[in-house]
């Protein structure tokens, strides 16, 4: 079964045409198949070896290294609760802990309606807000579990939920989309791509409490 | 174009300063250019040769802002002459624990990132460079991306940029998750669609590098430094900072201190004024442990030091990114160690032995150290295993797991043997279990068992965290 068909065509000659060298392709395109899948599959990982004229082998060798590129199914939003130096001395443990007893699951696994999937994640960079998680890679601050709790009610709902920086979450699979064809230089890939829905990002000594914005948030065009 | 702004007290804007002065719409093109975007970089590419380009960066004496402190312009000239297609790759894999400078930096300031990277590519005559963005970092990669767009619409990128024969094309490209790609040449293997594991040295990147041409890599900030350089010059520039590492600087400040944020210093500020300008230590809180550049630089105890490369180094430690995580008397430093530790042994791309194996074994060690099951010799021989670990491996990654280690033991002994003695934690992490969190290395793998606990307060609404040391 092929994965990357002749309806992506555009997406990956897209994606292929940025590089000088096909093979820096590979990571891109792997991330297209998580856009489809929803995980690095492995007829997934067939094509991107056909795309790029290597083996299944050298394709999984590579996925296999990067953290953000899944080898098994993964739930719509994928939580990812810092647990570095800043965040721990700061309470992301407790977070960690209540959102494994909220969703069922531990740290690396996902939920059986595969909604939730749940990771400690190294560094975000995000340690002005610590304790700071992400879903699906937007930034949530100061993060209580009560908040954490909060969050994943919402989503379970079905609500749209902003992160800190006023962007809202998308799917797993919409955002390894976005990642998959950043800097994707075709007519209306630019100004698309890099639309920017967010406002601030703001200062942790301006914005005293910053809370992960929830719903009904200012949301700047 | 401006200079610097006056941040307010102690701080200096040159890399912030559109970020600070403009907080609502800094990254936006309109203001960009209203406020003197790009000016530079058109006039350095009509006005001066690359050659004086160079000079003028080595003249500066700009540093390296993304850990190694290297010259910039120095790393430039290593180009070699005659030898292209050149490249020039951002590192803009920001990941170094307690640093977010480069993160806040593109989300708030792209175009003067590209115009940084413009200026860079000129001076190393290279067509095309290329954005290694880290990704987790969506808001940065949508702001880039959206730049990149409209300087192409502008004819700041492409063919003839700025109405010169000079072309220029940025690609942006986005990481998978893997902090060791921060490494500039684990980064050009990635780049390269490999994994991102380091390559031995020689031949060095400005030899060799991507595709095997000659390839400069720069820091996010080092490159969002070069517009308001070269608008202002050497001099301007060199008023800020030490003989040796002049300039502002962008700390990350976090921990726990009332004002986590970024701010702009000159380098060689004291630390203790830095801790003034993140607020000073939360209510009733007492200092206990700094660490002053990133989860890789050793501890301090005191904040009497300047933020230099040269004056941190002389202290036992270093200024790395820029990352200042400062702990109060409720942390424990075994866990401190161990968080760290974790860290290393999570994200070592397994090349080389002592990294690899030493990192693993230190995790099990500092566990039941932590967990109450330590043994009297577990200190010295967590010691010796960051010996077999320091100048062992291919990369700096095991030498900065080994030194954090060997720095959380040395200066904190008496906390390591209390655990041991009391066979408990002495400080209360309520529901904070430590041990494999997402890697399946749970409690039973390691052999050991929680100790009971009692709470800890954790409520940021509160001012009053009592700081319970146990």
């Amino acid at each position: 079964m092929r994965v990357l068909d002749d309806d992506m065509r555009s997406d990956i000659d897209g994606i292929v045409a940025k590089y000088p060298n096909a093979r820096s392709a590979a990571l891109p395109l792997l991330f297209l198949v998580q856009s489809v899948e929803g995980y690095v599959s492995e007829d997934g990982m067939k094509d991107v070896a056909d795309i790029l004229g290597l083996t299944s082998a050298q394709v999984l060798a590579t996925a296999s290294f990067y953290t953000m590129l899944k080898k098994r199914p993964q739930g719509e939003y994928l939580i990812s609760v810092c647990r570095n130096i800043t965040c721990t001395h700061l309470g992301a443990r407790k977070v960690l802990d209540t959102l494994e007893d909220r969703l069922g699951v531990a740290a690396g696994d996902t939920t059986d309606d595969g909604r939730f999937s749940l990771e400690a994640a190294e560094c975000l960079a995000t340690c002005e807000g610590a304790p700071s998680l992400q879903i699906n890679y937007e930034d949530f601050y100061r993060v209580t579990p009560e908040d954490a709790i909060a969050l994943v009610d919402k989503l379970a709902a079905g609500d749209s939920v902003l992160s800190v920086r006023g962007d809202t979450v998308k799917t797993a699979k919409e955002i390894a989309r976005e990642i998959a064809v950043a800097g994707m230089r075709t007519p209306e890939a630019g100004v698309e791509q890099g639309r920017t829905v967010g406002g601030e990002s703001p200062r942790a000594d301006t914005a005293p409490g910053t809370r992960p914005k929830v719903e009904g948030e200012k949301q700047d065009a | 174009m401006p200079d610097a702004s006056n941040g307010g007290p102690g701080e200096t804007h040159v890399v912030l300063r559109r970020a600070r002065t403009h907080p609502s719409d800094s990254w936006t093109l309109e203001r960009v250019l209203e406020d003197g975007g790009y000016e530079t970089a058109k006039s350095v590419i009509a006005n001066m040769s690359p050659e004086d380009t160079v000079e003028l960066v080595k003249e500066s004496g700009l540093r390296g802002r993304g850990g190694a402190g290297f010259p910039t312009g120095v790393k430039w000239s290593f180009i070699p002459k005659d030898v292209f297609p050149r490249y020039v790759v951002v590192n803009h894999d920001e990941g170094e624990p307690g640093t977010f400078k480069d993160r806040e930096i593109a989300e708030r300031d792209p175009h003067q990132m590209l115009e940084g990277i413009a200026i860079a590519a000129w001076a190393c005559q290279a067509n095309k460079a290329f954005i290694y963005c880290r990704g987790e970092f969506s808001l940065g990669s949508r702001r880039l991306d959206r730049a990149i767009a409209e300087a192409y619409e502008r004819g700041f990128l492409g063919t003839g940029i700025f109405g010169s024969d000079f072309d220029l094309d940025i690609i942006l490209h986005r990481g998978a998750g893997a902090y060791i790609c921060g490494e500039e040449s684990a980064l050009l293997d990635s780049l390269e669609g490999y994994r991102g594991q380091p390559r031995l040295r020689p031949p060095f990147p400005a030899i060799k590098g991507l595709y095997g041409q000659p390839t400069v890599i720069n820091n996010t900030e080092t490159l969002s430094t070069l517009p308001a350089l070269l608008a202002n010059g050497a001099d301007w520039f060199k008023q800020w900072g030490t003989e040796k590492s002049p300039g502002t600087k962008v700390f990350s400040v976090s921990g726990h201190i009332n004002k986590p944020g970024n701010y702009e210093i000159p380098l060689g500020t004291s630390l203790a004024d830095l801790l003034a300008l993140g607020g000073g230590m939360r209510a009733g809180a007492e200092l206990k442990a700094i660490i002053p550049g990133g989860a890789s630089a050793p501890l301090l105890t005191s904040t009497d030091v300047a933020m230099d490369f040269e004056a941190l180094k002389d202290a036992g430690t270093m200024l790395g990114s820029g990352a200042v995580v400062f702990m109060d008397e409720s942390t424990c430093m075994v866990r401190n160690a161990l968080v760290t530790t974790e860290f290393f042994e999570h994200e070592s791309c397994g090349k080389c032995t002592p990294c690899r194996e030493g990192t693993w074994w230190a995790v099990k060690v500092l566990e039941r150290i932590e967990h109450g099951l330590g043994r009297d010799e577990d200190m010295d021989l967590l010691l010796d295993i960051a010996d077999g670990i320091d100048g062992r491996s291919f990369c700096p990654l095991g030498d900065a797991a080994a030194w954090a280690l060997r720095s959380n033991v040395k200066l904190f002994r008496e906390e390591f043997e209390q655990h041991v003695v009391d066979g408990r934690c002495p400080f209360d992490h309520e529901g904070t279990e430590l041990v494999g969190a997402g890697r399946g290395v749970g409690l039973g793998a390691a052999g050991v068992s929680p100790q009971p606990s009692a709470g800890i307060d954790v409520d940021r609404e509160s001012d009053d965290v009592d700081g319970s040391s146990g």
